[in-house]
């Protein structure tokens, strides 16, 4: 069965020779049974040699060799490893294609309240970048606006659907507001340097929020408001629990004070992003339950003097200190298909283990965002999202994505950066090569 | 009106000038006067090492006539009796603006222009000068000079009496000028023009493109001076020319440099060193961060005494914003003048670069403080000086025949109750602070009217600083408001509380007593009188043992994780690890390395371990050769030289950064050399500098000795400039892909011809060749034509096949080979083409989508050209990368499913390979250098960490050390923390932390264009 499944998409592969993206997979037909796995539940277990059975999109059962596959086709996946879709936070995958051409860039809207907002429309299924990062095992993204104060809501999105209505899995899931910072940034003329200085229009700026929050909750206190206030009206989640705030901040004092706004804004769930100093307030975040979407870990210490690994063992520390943690890529879309590396790393610098590192971004990220109902962990009952990787999938050598089902359903693992490859290896085949070197 | 006009005129017309007006005509009758005085019994510091007792100074018509204690006083001498008092020759001051004009407002850093403008590629500058307005050596100060009566006081009051002036204005600044801080017509105070000459990194107010670098600034600098000897030689046939031949007319006059700091010191002294002259160089006053390497130049320098303000360090999580390094060199700045004195390094003080002039003797006093000799203060300040520019025939002590430039001081010079009480200038007296007529300090018996009970005591340190205190009775002391002009005194004092009212007093002293009379609160007059009763009995000062101040320890560098103590190469042997040779041996498990002299000495199983070395268990790790980056911009304080579409000539190596954590935080990622390359702003970018990270070496340390010379190429977007923002900009030919072909051929050509020329004056016989003119030596054709004939090689920046493939045919027809291609996205698609040509390739292991030229960029890129039988490595061009190049090599393996060994040398052999390096790096094998890092794990693996990195033999990253280093870090920190506090406690000014931001810098970065912090511009300009 797995050879037909393989041969199927290489065939698919083969066939096509334009420069489009596959096509969105189809619905599942039938059950299948992946046996004979290294099973990362996503809760931190591990079941060796085990069974996972799903029908209709869903995981009917899970567990070891015992499990029973009737019904299904059974495909052996001995020796690998069967991962959840991993999930990344904080993303604009989708919103942007290249960097440098503003015709391709739909991230940042102009304005500085922008509640109303959605990146959902603006998810393009097209993307090239997409397959890239599935074929990594990322195949959850949360599709982020950037841009002003309050920068509108996010999604997230399936890597895999025909248009934005079809990928969604959870639709404007938070509203995401940039804290005014402590520190603003100057630029001086005379020198061309940049310095971080004490924002002096800060208060004004948190006085102005504090203003749209309040006028925001006695709206949202209404059911019918006429005429209607668009701004408003997409914050109404905020206040009954069913969106996120997501607040982007890093300095230490940044992050209590923002907190602390949220919470007197009446705002009910509150995340923290980028958080590069969440480790100095992790004893706070832990007492108001705040989990925190850290920036990518591969960045360099803010400051001289900061330990030299500290962006690494950022996760472990706050891991440790009870903190829910979940890791992002943030605005660097493509880079996304490293996510899972990042998971190593973390792993690498102090996260207790890889299981817990793989929490971070599986089943934590779900958590925040309010999809673990459904997705994040391999349990009975979510949604069939995850994939076959050759090996450990947060190392490089053995992320080697071989099967990806999202809702069940079987992706095409074809990409860009494979057909060309296939291309120019004919090619060369073509050419007899030169030898190989040493 | 009429009255104040007469005034005014009254007190111009009473001083005579102190000079002959010879060539002036008189408005008036003449005037002529003897200008004879003589100073006695004064304690007389003729030079530093000579201060004579109860002496007598003479002087006439501005020049000193004896000085001694057996002088003889002519008649018709005025005789100014000095006794308690001091004379100090007067001070002199090298790097001085006074007297010169005003740089243009708006026009600091040459970018005047503002930022919206299209660039100004040629001089603006008309007339028959150099190209470039940054060099103007023509300019002559002693032209430009204007005395400024405001400005000569405020460096009067210090006690300078001479300074030597230069306009602080471009590269090459042209001539100083001497001149005295008298009030006088400019032909009496300039005492020599063209004494010196004067040049920086700085472009100042030019407003041309190019250079924008430090590194543009030192090639213009050596292309001048190469100009300007082709000039003599033969060029002014050709073209006239009056920077260039203003150029060769300041060779041999005092040459002066100024430069920001430490590493510009050596900088400065090394451009010195090509054309032999030695440089005396002005410094930043943080000499002592690198006192070693400063003395090792043998310049003599010129130094501030300017120190930062201490940081507001309360807030515990602000004070974060504020480095180490910051802290320390606040702490440790007082002490430069004595670190530099005690390094036996000549120099003399400045002013420049104070705040505020007024703070010159507090901190020279708080120099002294923290070491520096009043001996080596003085000479600093007055005979250093004057030997440097070769015055001292005229100025610097107070023997015979000299200027009469001196000072006279109520004390020592040095002390912190010393007053500066006169400044003779040209042998004319200023008066500094004015001296009281008599002694007030005493007792006095106080009637006022009828009130006879009272007393009045004045007290104080010296004659010219008393307080007062009226004492009405045991218990009420009364401090009066009072103020003494001469003899005249006028006192207001509140006498008694129940009914309030000030009682006001006038009156003056008459002998030893002070009387007057005044109004009591109700308008009543009465007289007063204050007899004096007695000798004030000053309690003198108890004398504090004068105490070093102590101070922490030199760091190398100096950041935070610098070490005090550079670190040593050491004999040590690492047994039973995993060694990846790199070599025919492949991957051995449970192997030994020995490592001596720097070496890698022995490769094998069951090493024996010689007398003293140091043994390193192995067992479960892996021992690597050290990582090499062929595409780093770390270490260096500048990227891109963008002023021009070629800066050929322009050296990566002249702006190495010693100084940066980057080194470090990439020792931490197993890192051991870097190419350090110009950035991709346009065609033919500059030289790079090949460097090993030693950490704490510097930057000439740095530097990997003998190895081949590399340049930097680039083609595509960036040097089309095709995502400039601004269209007003986009005037720098090429703009197209088309272009940037004729730029090479262009080039190539005249470099070719320029080659040929040079060819055939060499091998001119003897006769002829020296009556021929010499070709012009010009920098930018040198390290072309060093392509042409193979000693210099091409890493060029590359995306698209079409570019890619341009350059190759470009060589070919040259008959050249490029060496490397980096980035180089699109190799995959003309792999054959690379592999026929013979070219290396230096990628990224990932990168994509972040513009236009990198859409078809796919990670199986390496796989595909290895397979060609290219030699690839794995780069970075991004200081976080880099300290995970294992891990970008580890993709291949993911990508393209190459071998371990190969994945890893693609971040080891190959570029050791691509750099011309791998007979000395890139593998484990004896005999080569030993650069190795010891890891945790296999180092492909994501979960790999270095813990030991190794540079020719020296542990430079020890992760069994990093817990102390840390802890080390944070305990100086809080020690400097608290002293701070103290000193803000103290009343110091503090300033608010600012946290400065490093640049990072990628290839396209240009100075100033792009700041810090701009990140997600930064990612879109790789």
């Amino acid at each position: 069965m797995k050879k037909i499944v393989l041969t199927i998409l290489t065939v698919a592969a083969l066939g096509r020779a334009y420069a489009q993206n596959p096509p969105a997979a189809k619905p599942q037909a039938g059950a299948i049974a992946l046996t004979g796995a290294t099973i990362h539940v996503g809760t931190g277990q591990v079941i060796n040699n085990g069974v996972i059975v799903f029908d209709k999109g869903i995981i009917t059962a899970i567990g070891d060799a015992n499990t029973p596959t009737t019904g299904a086709s059974v495909i052996n996946v001995s020796g690998k490893h069967v991962y959840p879709g991993l999930i990344s936070p904080a993303a604009t995958v989708g919103l942007q294609e290249y960097a440098s051409v503003r015709a391709t860039l739909d991230f940042n809207e102009v304005g500085v309240i922008n509640p109303n907002i959605r990146a959902l429309v603006a998810y393009n299924t097209d993307s090239e970048v997409i397959p890239t990062i599935r074929n990594n095992g990322v195949l959850l993204t949360q599709a982020m606006p950037l841009g002003g104060t309050i920068s509108g809501s996010s999604s997230i999105m399936q890597t895999d659907g025909w248009n934005w209505e079809d990928a969604v899995l959870k639709k404007d899931d938070g509203i995401w507001l940039n804290w005014p910072g402590y520190y603003s940034r100057e630029f001086n003329f005379e020198d061309f340097s940049v310095g971080l200085r004490k924002n002096s229009r800060r208060e004004a700026a948190i006085n102005s929020l504090l203003a749209t929050f309040s006028e925001a909750k006695a709206y949202a206190a209404q059911k019918t408001v006429t005429p209607i206030n668009l701004k408003f009206e997409a914050m109404r989640g905020l206040f009954s629990g069913a969106s996120n705030l997501y607040i982007r901040a890093d300095y230490a004092k940044d992050i209590i004070e923002a907190v602390k706004f949220a919470k007197e804004a009446g705002v009910q769930k509150i995340v923290m992003v980028g958080a590069d100093e969440a480790h100095r307030v992790a004893s706070f975040l832990k007492d108001n339950s705040i989990p925190v979407i850290l920036s990518p870990l591969h960045r360099l210490p803010n400051r001289q003097d900061e330990d030299v690994d500290l962006p690494y063992k950022m996760p472990g520390i706050l891991q440790k200190a009870g903190v829910t943690v979940a890791l992002s890529y943030n605005e660097e879309w493509w880079r996304t298909r490293n996510l899972p590396f990042l998971a190593g790393t973390a792993a690498g610098f102090g996260v207790t283990d890889r299981e817990e590192a793989l929490k971070m971004i599986t089943a934590n990220a779900a958590k925040i965002m309010g999809v673990d109902n459904v997705v994040g962990t391999l349990e009975k009952g979510k949604h069939a999202t995850l994939f076959v990787s050759k090996g450990d999938a947060l190392d490089m050598r053995t992320n080697v994505v071989e099967q990806v089902y999202i809702q069940g359903r079987t992706v095409d693992l074809d990409d860009k950066h494979k057909r060309l490859y296939k291309i120019y290896k004919d090619k060369y085949e073509g050419q007899k090569p030169l030898a190989e070197k040493k | 009106m009429k009255k104040v006009v007469l005034t005014l005129l009254l007190a111009a017309g009473l001083s005579a000038p102190g000079w002959a007006q010879t060539t002036f005509p008189n408005n008036g009758v003449a005037d002529e006067r003897p200008n004879l005085y003589a100073f006695t019994n004064a304690t007389i510091v003729v030079d530093p090492q000579t201060t004579l007792t109860n002496a007598t100074l003479l002087i006439r018509q501005g020049v000193i006539e004896a000085v001694g204690t057996n002088v003889t006083i002519p008649a018709g001498t005025v005789v100014k009796d000095l006794k308690g008092k001091r004379i100090y020759p007067a001070l002199i001051d090298l790097d001085s603006d006074y007297g010169m004009p005003e740089p243009p407002q708006g026009a600091a850093g040459g970018r005047g222009r503002g930022m919206g403008g299209p660039p100004q590629y040629e001089s603006n500058k008309k007339g028959p000068y150099y190209w470039n307005q940054a060099v103007q050596p023509e300019v002559s100060a002693s032209l430009l000079f204007k005395a400024n009566s405001t400005k000569a006081d405020e460096l009067r009051k210090l006690g300078f009496g001479t300074v030597l002036a230069h306009p602080h204005d471009g590269i090459a600044r042209g001539s100083g000028v001497l001149v005295t801080l008298a009030d006088e017509r400019e032909n009496a105070i300039v005492l020599r023009e063209a004494v010196s000459s004067h040049y920086s990194f700085s472009k100042g107010t030019s407003t041309q493109a190019y250079p924008n670098s430090p590194m543009g600034s030192v090639a213009l600098l050596r292309q001048a001076f190469y100009d300007a000897d082709w000039y003599k030689k033969g060029g002014n046939k050709e073209q006239t020319n009056l920077s260039l031949e203003a150029l060769n007319k300041l060779n041999g006059l005092p040459a002066f440099f100024e430069a920001p700091d430490r590493l510009g010191i050596l900088r400065a002294d090394k451009i010195g060193d090509e054309f032999g002259v030695q440089f005396i160089i002005k410094g930043g006053g943080d000499e002592y961060q690198r006192i070693d390497e400063v003395k090792g130049t043998n310049a003599s320098l010129i130094i501030p005494v300017s120190f930062p303000q201490a940081f507001d360090v309360e807030d515990a999580w602000d004070a974060d914003n504020v480095s180490l390094a910051e802290m320390k060199h606040w702490e440790m700045a007082p002490a430069n003048a004595g670190v530099v004195a005690g390094a036996g390094i000549n120099f003399a003080l400045t002013t420049a670069g104070l705040r505020n002039k007024t703070e010159f003797w507090a901190n020279l006093r708080k120099a002294i403080e923290y070491g520096l000799s009043e001996q080596k203060a003085l000479e600093a300040l007055t005979t250093a000086p004057a030997k440097l520019i070769k015055a001292d025939g005229q100025i610097g002590t107070l023997q015979k025949g000299k200027v009469a430039n001196f000072i006279i001081t109520s004390d020592n010079l040095f002390s912190a109750n010393n007053a500066i009480l006169e400044n003779w200038i040209q042998g004319k007296q200023y008066i500094v602070t004015a001296q009281p007529t008599a002694d007030l300090r005493g007792t006095y018996n106080l009637t006022i009217g009828n009130r006879s009970n009272l007393k009045l005591n004045i007290t104080g340190k010296s004659a010219d600083k008393l307080e007062y205190q009226v004492v009405a009775s045991d218990t009420i002391k009364i401090t009066p408001k009072v103020s003494v002009a001469n003899d005249l005194i006028s006192m207001q004092v509140q006498l008694d509380r129940r009914n309030p009212g000030t009682t006001r007093l006038t009156g003056y002293r008459d002998g030893s007593t002070l009387k007057g009379d005044g109004d009591l609160p109700n308008g009543q007059r009465i007289t007063w009188t204050a007899v004096r009763a007695g000798e004030n009995v000053a309690k003198a000062d108890s004398v504090r043992p004068v105490r070093k101040p102590e101070i922490g320890k030199v760091i190398y560098p100096f950041i935070g994780f610098g070490n005090p103590e550079k670190p040593k190469a050491e004999v040590m042997l690492i047994k039973n690890a995993t060694v990846w040779t790199n070599e025919t041996d492949g991957i051995m498990q449970n192997a030994d390395v020995l490592v001596q002299n720097g070496k890698i000495a022995q490769v094998g199983k069951n090493l024996t371990a010689p007398a003293g070395a140091k043994v390193i268990d192995g067992t479960g790790k892996h021992l690597t050769s050290g990582i090499i980056d062929e595409h780093s911009h770390i270490a260096l304080y500048s990227i891109n030289e963008g002023g021009q579409t070629s800066s050929a000539e322009v050296r990566m190596s002249d702006v190495v950064n010693s100084e940066d954590a980057n080194i470090y935080r990439q020792l931490a990622g197993g890192v051991t050399a870097s190419q350090l390359l110009h950035g991709s702003a346009n065609s033919i970018g500059g030289q790079s500098a090949l460097v090993k990270l030693k950490w704490g070496a510097s930057p000439e340390e740095m530097l990997i000795k003998g190895a081949d010379g590399f340049i930097k190429f680039a083609l595509g977007e960036n040097v089309k400039q095709a995502n400039y923002p601004n269209p007003n900009q986009l005037t720098r030919f090429p703009q197209t892909r088309m272009g940037v072909e004729q730029v090479y051929f262009d080039h190539f050509y005249r470099a070719r011809e320029y080659d040929n020329a040079w060819k055939k004056y060499n091998s001119l016989p003897a006769k002829e060749k020296a009556a021929a003119v010499p070709p012009r030596r010009d920098i930018e054709l040198d390290a072309l034509a060093e392509i042409l004939n193979k000693k210099r090689f091409i890493t060029c920046h590359s995306y698209v096949q079409s570019e890619i493939n341009m350059l190759l045919k470009v060589a070919d027809s040259l008959g050249f080979r490029v060496n490397t291609f980096t980035h180089i996205l699109e190799g995959y698609k003309v792999a054959d083409k690379m592999a026929k040509h013979g070219v290396g390739g230096s990628s990224f292991a990932d990168w994509w989508a972040y513009k236009m030229e990198v859409k078809d960029a796919i990670p199986y890129n390496a796989a595909l050209m290895h397979r060609q039988g290219i030699v690839v490595s794995i780069n970075s061009d991004d200081a976080e990368m880099a300290r995970r190049l294992n891990q970008e090599a580890a993709k291949t393996v993911e990508y393209g499913a190459l071998s371990e060994e190969e994945a890893w040398k693609m971040v080891t052999l190959n570029p050791a390979k691509l750099l011309h390096l791998d007979s000395r790096m890139g593998s484990i094998k004896s005999g080569k250098d030993a650069d190795l890092v010891l890891w945790n794990n296999n180092p492909l693996s994501i979960y790999a960490r270095p813990e030991k990195t190794i540079i020719e033999g020296t542990v430079y990253f020890d992760l069994q050390d990093e817990d102390r280093k840390r802890e080390d870090l944070s305990k100086e920190r809080a020690r400097l923390i608290q002293k701070m506090l103290t000193a803000k406690a103290g009343g110091t000014q503090t300033q608010r932390p600012t946290f400065r931001r490093q640049r990072m810098f990628h290839c396209e970065d240009i100075e100033g264009v792009m700041a810090e912090g701009e990140e997600h511009q930064e990612a879109e300009q790789k």
